[in-house]
């Protein structure tokens, strides 16, 4: 591992990940809260969510500084968070474009087509940072603690998936949008982190 | 797996961070390996054991 890739940032900014994701997932219930009580909606959510996801700069660095910490930051681990990282902004800017124009230019055909397509088109940059990080991470043990989260995260997808849409069928459970996939993704990633990690704890003790 | 590499690398006196950069893989996959959490792969116990100067035999052993 190359003395670039071991370099830690310090500052603020880059401490403490749990800080930051705490934050952020405080701040999206917050959003979320407001929606369901009527204060905020649509448009008016935007500059919310916007600032909220702001809040994934910092994250991405103190979750660099914690993996060079751990030993872990590898050169396409590095690559793979500031690729994430673009991808959640894009993300964001093409949903709140397409309110936006959804709401003042009340499209119709294939402009609204287009607009609707829109907050799916960084989904792909997203897919291919992740297929880049499995080709370009040269550590193979990192390429499998990645691989393994994954697979986590795909097993949350499937099993939440499933449970909710036979809730759905008997109609004991309102119907949820089918992009709920990507956060209940995310979730597991994260999840299958916690959980390898833990497994390396429990290795270290034994 | 079991292996020898804390052993090893005590006896070189080298960190585990030492024998990850040797190696050229991160320090927790030295930290994975060591303590039999994951086992690598056989193009990288052929380079831990050149490193070493052994035989791969040597460094990690059959589960009894």
């Amino acid at each position: 591992m190359s003395q670039k890739a071991a370099k830690t940032e310090t500052g603020f900014a880059g401490r403490q990940p749990a800080l930051w994701a705490i934050a952020f997932a405080a701040a999206l219930c917050a959003i979320a809260y407001c929606e369901y009580r009527g204060f905020l909606g649509g448009w008016r959510s935007l500059p919310f969510v916007a600032a909220a996801t702001l809040l994934l700069v910092p994250l991405t660095k103190a979750a660099n500084n914690r993996q060079a910490a751990a030993g872990a930051l590898s050169p396409a681990t590095r690559r793979y968070n500031r690729r994430m990282l673009i991808w959640s902004l894009g993300y964001v800017l093409c949903l709140g474009t397409a309110m936006t124009v959804r709401n003042y230019l009340d499209p119709q055909g294939a402009l609204l087509w287009g607009i609707a397509v829109l907050p799916s088109v960084p989904m792909i940059f997203f897919v291919w940072t992740l297929a880049r990080y499995v080709v370009e991470e040269e550590d193979e043990y990192l390429r499998y603690r990645q691989t393994s989260a994954a697979l986590i995260g795909l097993a949350l997808v499937l099993l939440t998936g499933t449970l909710w849409g036979f809730l759905e069928t008997f109609g004991v459970a309102p119907h949820v949008p089918a992009w709920w996939v990507v956060p209940v993704w995310a979730i597991g990633l994260g999840l299958g982190q916690m959980i390898m990690t833990s497994a390396e704890r429990r290795a270290d003790r034994t | 797996m079991k292996n020898r590499l804390k052993v090893l690398r005590a006896e070189r006196d080298w960190s585990q961070g030492d024998l990850a950069e040797r190696l050229q893989v991160s320090r927790q996959s030295v930290n994975a390996i060591e303590t039999g959490k994951y086992d690598p792969s056989l193009p990288l116990a052929f380079r831990i054991a050149d490193l070493f100067g052994l035989r791969i035999e040597e460094i990690f052993l059959r589960d009894a």
